[in-house]
């Protein structure tokens, strides 16, 4: 039995970044204790079951904007599991402006071997226009300080697309990153997620996207300096260097099982789908009265599984594992796509090989498309999802 | 029994809002028929739609009394409807009367309508009295527009009623002139029976209401009758009379009007338009019938979500039932699957059906543009109607192509007659006639081609004349045109479904607008996608949608699958309601594009 992931979800910011869409609010003037002591209480639960947890990951929001002591109380909680399982990746999210020594320090006792910093761009109109709090001289500092915690793994996040963003600075913020020496470099495309605050600015027209023409000549920048400097490319937007790829993220993309913890987490368990409470106040409220706060949770169907082994594993430059979706669905990929990966294949989108099905360099472009129109090819009669909980209001 | 000479049978026409509906109300609440606290707004509007729409759809009637001099009359009003798509249903209900009330309001003075069913009575012989109505309103000019009324209609300015059926001004007067001035009924009480049925309507506990005007003899519970043209033979089981509720009676006699149950079940067995007699001395020649209406307007329905063929079926077949104005027969689409190709006699006609189906019967419709049929003359001689461009035959077996036309007058004030001109140029029509209604006012006459007008004809009118114009036609036949079919190619692949039948003088500029319109409906795909139209082969116009460069979305976690899938699911959904044609996806509202006759 192959092991999974936990994720442990911490909602607070300082401030809400304008394109951001995962669940987060800014922490001033509350307390975070009750919520830290709830998320505990929910990762006791959660890692009770047999299962072996194999990569940690603490994202949100943004970890390190915790108050010291709930910081340290999180971790002490994590520092068990870790103690408990044989957790060979542990990753936290960092804003480099939020980290400090002792936060630091405290991470690294429980185990922490991972650091996986937003850094954005490297110029500050850009970090102005995503308004992010912090400014390009903290990018080098923050890296430093973590290494001198012994932090071997680092990740660094960029941003292109950017409004106002030429080829030439994305270029420019590539190669700042790259001569920092990190294992593992995150690429993503701008995106105008519905209900943020960015995509309301672009419906007034107060801000205009990038043409998509320099976008792609922005995202192929990327990948042609990455490689040159020995990042490989293993995801969409995902490089890293020999042995440095994200194993949690693996999880995901390899539609392993992982257990989430926190408000608006989510997790999947033995094709059992589940996702938490989406705000502070009613997480804690599901916690205290029934020692749980799903929102919603489902059982995937072989049907619904294949699905999303496509949409998740095409994303993979490694592609959709034939083998694994054959054991895991009894379905042959030759017939479940209604006989369209040829006419792809022949367009130059996709790549078959006995192993795996991958996007080409067109195709990856394209994936979004390429995707939907395999799953509308796929036959998913019968895959009604069953719904065995439902949100409490 | 009524003494006959008391009878008076009428009905009230007008053009649409000129307040036909209310002044009926005000008739029965007057007569007593109802009562104040019974009286809903335009009681005789009885359909959710009509009253939502504030238009009449089906004629309705209703019985009162009225004592007038010492006498008591038996007045039968009749309801018609107003919109030109239902001027059969006109004609059917003034078959039943010997008088009308010709209703023009009082400001906005004669309107085309006004003309049209003017026309009708005239030609019915019917008794017509002009009424002014709405006097007591704000910029009412009544002595005007009764004299627009005589100068375009000949009837006397000096004979015309002025009331308003909002305040109850002139009801009694108008009472009055009924009973004077509209001839009462003729038929013989002792000859053989004779009804002739001038609507019938589907009752879900009593089965089917035929509505009757008596011509000779008479009727009554027991009888046993025969349809003279449908050949069935029945027993009735009631008769009676709207008062404006179904009233049963004793007998129902020459002259009267009236409805009669004869336990038949459906609409399907009983021809609108035939002649009741009894089954033993029954009378031996029918009464003149019904031309049966034409349906000039074809477009196809198909099941929409949640809805299946046939729940669709069985939704028409209930419609149908109750309103056989409609034709519907079984069709089917590569994209759309299995639906039914629909006939209506015009566009507002076709929006009710279809609202009416999804209403009724709780079905959803995916439906396509709707065309005008064509005749289609071949080289062997023989004559082929087609009700769609799909089914025009190859070019080289054309010897010529007909189109349906249509006379239509224009009412418009009379600074807007160049741009109305313009507009009927652009539309292929020839003027007829022009007649000054007023200094202020001008009729103009035209010949269409009915696809030219049938679309939005009307509200290019209303928007050109600020809301003033007024128009009416009447679809007189086939003629021959200069018509070809243009095919529109999506990625180098033909759409049959977009393919259209337009003059060869025009073709040009719908095709450029056609696919100018199509590149904005159909989404950009991930490669270029040219749309080009067609005339026997020869590109005429042609536009591109632009290739995505770039369609990815960065990230992809664990949070997000559920989210993701869902969405997949929605446009794998959406795809099932578009046409996919090669790799090329197009949705529904393209397919309505191909309506847009492009003068703006």
């Amino acid at each position: 039995m192959n092991g999974c992931g936990l994720y442990v979800h911490v909602p607070f910011c300082d401030s809400k970044c304008g394109y951001c869409d995962f669940y987060s609010v800014a922490l001033k003037g509350r307390s975070a204790g009750p919520l830290v002591t709830r998320t505990i209480q929910e990762l006791g639960l959660r890692t009770l079951g047999g299962a072996a947890i194999e990569t940690v990951f603490v994202g949100g929001g943004t970890p390190t904007v915790l108050p010291i002591d709930d910081f340290r109380r999180l971790f002490a909680a994590l520092d068990g599991v870790v103690g408990a399982h044989a957790v060979v990746e542990f990753t936290v999210e960092a804003n480099p402006a939020t980290l400090d020594d002792q936060k630091l320090s405290v991470m690294t006792a429980a185990g922490v071997n991972r650091l996986s910093m937003g850094a954005q761009s490297w110029h500050v109109d850009e970090l102005a226009a995503l308004e992010r709090l912090h400014s390009p001289d903290d990018i080098a500092p923050g890296v430093a300080m973590a290494r001198r915690h012994g932090i071997g793994n680092i990740n660094l996040d960029l941003i292109f697309g950017i409004p106002g963003q030429t080829v030439q600075r994305w270029a420019e913020s590539l190669r700042r990153t790259i001569d920092l020496g990190v294992e593992h470099i995150a690429c993503y495309g701008l995106t105008y997620e519905p209900g943020t605050r960015l995509t309301a600015q672009r419906a007034a027209g107060r801000v205009t996207p990038c043409d998509d023409g320099i976008e792609t000549d922005m995202y192929g920048v990327a990948l042609e300096t990455l490689a040159q400097n020995g990042y490989g490319q293993y995801e969409i937007s995902n490089f890293a260097r020999a042995g440095g790829a994200c194993r949690h993220n693996m999880m995901y993309w390899r539609n392993r099982s992982y257990i989430g913890v926190g408000p608006s987490a989510a997790g999947c368990v033995n094709r059992r789908r589940y996702k938490n409470v989406a705000d502070v106040a009613g997480y804690i409220r599901r916690m205290d009265a029934d020692g749980m706060a799903e929102a919603e949770s489902e059982h995937l169907t072989r049907e619904m599984f294949a699905g999303e082994m496509l949409l998740m594993q095409l994303r993979l430059t490694d592609g959709l594992d034939v083998t694994a979706f054959r054991q895991a669905t009894g379905l042959e990929t030759g017939s479940a796509f209604g006989g369209r990966l040829d006419d792809f294949a022949e367009r130059g989108l996709l790549r078959i090989t006995e192993d795996g099905i991958a996007l080409t360099w067109a195709g990856t472009l394209a994936a979004d498309w390429v995707i939907a129109e395999l799953y509308a090819a796929m036959d998913l009669s019968g895959a009604e999802s069953q719904h065995v909980a439902s949100a409490i209001g | 029994m009524t003494d006959q000479r008391l009878i008076r049978n009428f009905g009230i026409i007008a053009h649409i809002d000129h307040g036909k509906s209310t002044l009926a109300d005000r008739i029965l609440e007057r007569s007593g028929a109802i009562s104040k606290r019974e009286m809903r707004e335009q009681f005789l509007d009885d359909m959710d739609l009509e009253r939502e729409m504030g238009i009449t759809i089906k004629a309705n009637r209703a019985t009162v009394r009225h004592v007038h001099k010492g006498e008591e009359y038996m007045l039968n009003l009749i309801d018609t409807p107003g919109h030109v798509d239902f001027h059969y249903e006109v004609s059917r209900a003034m078959a039943a009367c010997e008088g009308v009330l010709l209703l023009v309001d009082a400001s906005q003075g004669v309107q085309a309508q006004t003309v049209a069913n003017a026309y009708i009575a005239t030609d019915a012989n019917l008794e017509i009295i002009p009424v002014i109505n709405k006097i007591d309103i704000l910029g009412a000019h009544p002595d005007e527009v009764a004299l627009e009324v005589e100068q375009v209609l000949g009837l006397a300015a000096d004979e015309a009623l002025f009331v308003s059926g909002k305040t109850g001004q002139g009801i009694d007067e108008l009472f009055a002139a009924i009973c004077e001035r509209i001839p009462a009924p003729g038929g013989d009480r002792a000859a053989p029976l004779r009804a002739l049925i001038y609507d019938a309507k589907s009752d879900p506990h009593r089965g089917i209401i035929c509505h009757v005007r008596m011509v000779d003899g008479c009727i009554k519970r027991g009888d046993a009758i025969h349809m003279m043209r449908g050949g069935s033979d029945q027993i009735v089981t009631e008769v009676g009379k709207c008062t404006p509720k179904p009233t049963p009676m004793p007998d129902l006699s020459a002259g009267e009007v009236g409805y009669v149950l004869a336990g038949i079940k459906t609409l399907a067995d009983v021809n609108i338009g035939d002649t009741i007699t009894h089954e033993k001395h029954g009378a031996t020649d029918p009464l003149p019938g019904y031309k049966t209406p034409q349906q000039m307007v074809y477009c196809d329905f198909y099941p929409g979500p949640g809805t299946t063929t046939q729940g669709l079926r069985e939704a028409m077949e209930r419609l149908w039932l109750n309103d056989s104005s409609f034709t519907y027969g079984p069709t089917s689409s590569d994209a759309l699957g299995v639906g039914f190709r629909c006939g209506f006699l015009g566009l507002l006609h076709m929006k009710i059906i279809q609202e009416r189906l999804e209403r009724e019967s709780d079905v959803s419709l995916v439906q396509t543009a709707p065309t005008v049929t064509y005749e289609i003359v071949l080289r062997t001689g023989e004559v082929v109607t087609i009700l769609s461009p799909s089914q025009m035959p190859d070019p080289s077996h054309i010897e010529e192509i007909r189109e349906p036309f249509c006379r239509a007058s224009v009412i418009i004030p009379v600074d807007c007659v160049g741009t109305l001109m313009t507009l009927a140029l652009e539309r292929r029509g020839t003027q007829t006639g022009t007649e000054y209604l007023s200094k202020t006012r001008v009729m103009l006459r035209f010949e269409f081609p009915l696809g030219e007008i049938i679309y939005d004809f009307y509200d290019k009118l209303k928007s050109i004349t600020r809301g003033y114009g007024t128009v009416d036609y009447e679809v007189t036949g086939f003629r021959a045109g200069q018509l070809v079919k243009m095919d529109i190619l999506v990625n180098a692949v033909p759409v049959d479904a977009l393919s259209i039948i337009v003059h060869r003088d025009k073709a040009l500029f719908r095709g450029r607008r056609l696919v100018s319109r199509l590149r904005k409906e159909i989404e950009r795909h991930q490669f270029e996608i040219p749309i080009q139209a067609a005339i026997g082969g020869k590109i005429i116009a042609r536009e591109t949608i632009k290739g995505f460069r770039k369609n990815v979305t960065a990230k992809c976690y664990g949070g997000d699958v559920t989210r993701k899938r869902k969405l997949l699911e929605k446009q794998k959904e959406g795809k099932k309601r578009m046409k996919q044609v090669g790799m090329v996806s197009i949705p529904q509202e393209a397919f309505m594009a191909v309506l847009d006759p492009g003068d703006d």
